[in-house]
């Protein structure tokens, strides 16, 4: 095994240093692979309140791997179920972020580790009356259930994003309750607190999600 | 109450004193029961045993014997038919794995109305006066139209037979406070016959989760009055009418947000109808029929300290019908029946705009004879044309050939549907604790409108092309294959069934709300299936004990979710390393509600020098999903364990003692072990009884 990374290594580097002035610059950094636990994400009014939606989104930014307050540096955001990118354009609800990146998004379908590749997928941006995610149960990326009143993560969505500035990372949320309870309660859990798996490539124009 | 009873017992004696001498021992009944007459699977009096379509015949001796009191108690006893509650958190009765409102419930052969997210609550209908009832398996809208997808069950009341005043009042008293009180009265004096019924049923509850305020099941108390008139103009005409009257009202305490509300609910249902039967000579005769049936219930809610109405619901709902059918016979042994009828609808209630109504006509042929030798066929085809979906033809062919005279062999399939009913076309409900609107196919447009002109409606997800075309009645076709073999101690039959679903209706998302909910409205979509097998096996080694076992085998699947399995297009997540799988089809348990497997056994033993009756029943379901829990949309091997029931059995056991002639004492005992589960509310523990029956 060593003597054979060692040749691995030496080819590395001779490949490398053969590499001729055409090519893409330096070895891609290494893709991230992370976890993100407890974001939280509130709001006022909807549900049945009778009262619009209101409330800052909670941003993230995929670049640091954390919440932030800046108005530019991040890339998507949070308030109750919605998740706004970005990119793109006010939809038009109250309290939201101005978009100044070139964020969007692509729900695809299949196990977080299947989807290797943001290839061939169509890319959304927020937009005057739609966040690029659909909004409501069974839209976009959870399911509310009548009979439990929990809302969770519709498995096999996995949320493919292309940052502000076009990086890729998918995202694999997994609870929407405080501490990501196996058989969450909603009467005693708290909802609105978001944990998710995500994949993050920092090579500019990269899609590979590996 | 009590004075009712002396006014009672006063009339029976006059009555008595003045008609027995005309009595004549007419126990003609013996006889009859013997051969086994039907008359739901083809509209004409036929013999169990020869009829070429799945049926279950329930004896009013196996009612009175087992002691049951609802129809709901004496029908899930029976194998393939399960009373169960579904998503809206009401229950009906299930067969072949087919849901309640797809199943039609008659009383003589005309329906019943009055159901709750499309489920009709069979614990309304008392069994102190019926004679049989008469269950037929399979489609059956050749014959009754819409809503007979999965077959009818129909309740035949007990006619008057003897010139004698005849009848029985009972009184039994059960745990829970229940308490069941019936009195009836029949004669039938040359041409002149009438009935009486009357029956009062109470219970003060009972409380499966003491943890929650508020009972499970609230006090209620109910009342069932019948009275019938039978008169024969003539050899060649006839009358017959009815009338009925069920009355419910239920006190409770509801608690919301803190606060104590007064729930008041009342229910009421009645029908009235009447009936000529023209016998135009030995071959052919002629029934004209005319029906009015009225559904009416209410409910308020009231904040106890206040007074303040926090919410007041009403539904009102009625059926008139009008039909005749011709029956002939002709001489080599074949009948055809015929009919033509004309149907008026209406509801009105609230989160409905106004009443609104349907109405209906259809005409029905079928054809029964002896193809050959040993071979029956019966052929069928029914036409309604509606003023609110496309014109219906059920077709409907069924045969049956003896093998041998023990052995015969059965076979047929039909066609079933459903119209689209008021709610799916005219609701406008918005929930005010989540804020999701749902909104019926025929007022969707306008109301989503209205929707957006308030500003309510953040986008609309289709576009109003896709709610042009008027929603397609639900359909199915039902496939039977059987055997039944027949010896002295031996009655065995076994089915098999599959039943092809089309243009279910279900809710979609239609438009998506500022408050973040949705607004629904209904489309025909999902395509499912069931499938399985039924036994039944009947053994009588003597006279006196018989043993009945039952089996029934089910798969039921939404054919959509099965492709999209196939696809890999559904998943789940692990619940313990929280990664997502893909599901595979084997995961994939099927439609909510249905067991995989349903048994029974039964036990009744005659022991005739003491004059009393024992009975043992033992009643199995396998376990089964309530709903989704991993938002995938199907109930899956990954789902919590709390969205199912698991396995259980129930046991009911009841034994009846003859004595003084005239009375019976009977004691049992339902549901032996005790069982209870918080998702099936409506089985209480274990509950004793005592009856006292005195018939004369």
């Amino acid at each position: 095994m060593k003597k054979l990374s060692i040749l691995f290594f030496t080819l590395t580097i001779l490949f490398i240093s053969c590499s001729d002035d055409d090519d893409n610059g330096p070895n891609p950094d290494p893709v991230q692979s992370k976890q993100a636990s407890n974001i939280f994400a509130p709001q006022s009014g909807g549900q049945g309140t009778g009262q619009e939606v209101s409330g800052d989104f909670t941003k993230f930014d995929f670049k640091t791997g954390i919440v932030t307050t800046s108005d530019t540096e991040w890339d998507i955001a949070f308030r109750g179920t919605t998740i706004a990118v970005n990119g793109g354009t006010v939809t038009g609800t109250t309290d939201e972020p101005t978009r100044n990146g070139d964020a969007a998004s692509a729900i695809a379908t299949g196990t977080f580790a299947n989807i290797t590749n943001a290839e061939g997928l169509t890319f959304k941006q927020d937009a005057n009356a739609s966040f690029a995610i659909p909004t409501g149960s069974d839209n976009g990326w959870y399911n509310y259930n009548f009979m439990t009143n929990v809302i969770s993560p519709i498995p096999g969505k996995v949320l493919v994003f292309k940052t502000r500035d076009n990086r890729y990372a998918k995202v694999e949320i997994l609870s929407y309750y405080k501490d990501a309870p196996t058989t969450p309660d909603p009467t005693s859990d708290e909802a609105r607190y978001y944990t998710f798996s995500y994949v993050y490539n920092p090579n500019e124009g990269d899609k590979n999600l590996n | 109450m009590n004075r009712v009873f002396w006014a009672f017992l006063l009339l029976k004696s006059t009555l008595y004193g003045q008609y027995s001498t005309l009595e004549k021992d007419s126990d003609s009944i013996a006889t009859q029961n013997l051969e086994e007459v039907v008359i739901s699977a083809t509209r004409t009096e036929r013999q169990l045993s020869s009829l070429p379509l799945p049926v279950t015949l329930i004896s009013k001796d196996q009612i009175r014997n087992t002691g049951r009191i609802r129809l709901d108690e004496i029908l899930q006893e029976q194998t393939g038919i399960i009373t169960v509650a579904d998503e809206s958190g009401f229950e009906g009765v299930q067969m072949q794995g087919i849901g309640s409102e797809y199943i039609m419930i008659l009383i003589d052969g005309v329906p019943l109305i009055g159901r709750s997210s499309g489920n009709f609550d069979i614990s309304r209908l008392t069994v102190g006066n019926i004679k049989q009832i008469e269950v037929v398996k399979g489609p059956s809208s050749s014959l009754y139209g819409s809503e007979a997808l999965g077959g009818v069950i129909n309740i035949i009341t007990e006619k008057p037979k003897k010139e004698k005043i005849s009848g029985n009042t009972s009184y039994r008293l059960g745990s829970y406070t229940q308490q069941d009180v019936n009195l009836s009265l029949k004669q039938k004096i040359k041409g002149f016959g009438y009935t009486l019924f009357a029956n009062r049923f109470s219970s003060e509850g009972y409380d499966l989760n003491p943890n929650i305020e508020g009972q499970t099941v609230d006090p209620f108390e109910n009342y069932t009055v019948n009275g019938q008139l039978h008169y024969d103009f003539s050899d060649k005409l006839s009358v017959f009418s009815s009338s009925r009257f069920y009355y419910q009202a239920i006190d409770s305490e509801l608690f919301s947000d803190g606060l104590k509300y007064k729930s008041n609910d009342e229910e009421i249902d009645w029908n009235t109808h009447l009936r000529f039967n023209h016998k135009w000579n030995e071959n052919l005769h002629t029934e004209y029929e005319f029906y009015f049936t009225n559904y009416n219930t209410s409910q308020k809610l009231v904040n106890e300290p206040t007074g303040n109405v926090l919410s007041e619901s009403d539904f009102d709902q009625g059926l008139a019908r009008l039909e005749i059918r011709t029956n002939y016979k002709f001489k080599n042994g074949g009948q055809l029946t015929s009919g033509a009828g004309y149907q008026y609808e209406y509801v009105d209630r609230t989160s409905f705009d106004q009443e609104v109504d349907f109405s209906s006509q259809y005409i029905y042929i079928q054809y029964d004879t002896n193809l050959i030798q040993n071979l029956n066929a019966i052929g069928g085809v029914r036409f309604d044309n509606h003023s609110e979906y496309s014109n219906q033809l059920s077709p409907k062919l069924a045969l049956r050939y003896e093998v041998t005279d023990n052995l015969a062999a059965k076979a047929s399939f039909g066609y079933g549907f459903k119209a689209p009913d008021f709610r799916q076309l005219y609701l406008d409900f918005t929930n005010s604790a989540v804020g999701y609107t749902v909104l019926g196919y025929n007022v969707a447009v306008e109301k989503l409108n209205e929707l957006v002109q308030q500003g309510q409606i953040l986008d609309v997800v289709i576009s109003e092309d896709e709610l042009q075309n008027p929603l397609e009645a639900e359909n199915s076709i039902g496939y039977n294959v059987g055997l039944t073999y027949k010896s002295k101690k031996w009655n065995t039959e076994i089915n098999f069934f599959r039943n092809d679903f089309k243009n279910l209706i279900d809710t979609r998302i239609i438009a998506r709300k500022n408050n973040g909910q949705n607004v629904f409205s209904y489309q025909n979509f999902d395509e499912v299936f069931t499938t399985g097998l039924e036994l039944n096996i009947q053994y009588k080694p003597i006279n006196r004990f018989q043993i009945n076992a039952g089996y029934q085998l089910l798969y039921t699947y939404d054919k959509q979710k099965l492709d999209m399995i196939d696809q890999g297009q559904i998943f789940a997540r692990e619940p313990q390393t929280n990664t997502t799988i893909a599901i595979e089809r084997s995961d994939y348990l099927g439609l909510v509600n249905r067991s995989r497997h349903n048994a029974n056994i039964k036990f009744f033993y005659d022991i005739k020098s003491a004059n009393t009756n024992i009975n043992l029943r033992l009643l199995y379901r396998s376990k089964y999903g309530l709903f989704d829990t991993n938002g995938n949309g199907i109930i899956d091997d990954y789902d919590l364990p709390d969205s199912f029931v698991n396995a259980f059995v129930t046991a009911n056991i009841a034994a009846t003692k003859n004595f003084c002639k005239n009375f019976d004492l009977q004691i049992g005992a339902n549901n032996l072990f005790d069982f209870t589960d918080g998702n099936i509310p409506t089985q209480p523990g274990i509950q004793l009884f005592a009856r006292l029956n005195y018939k004369f």
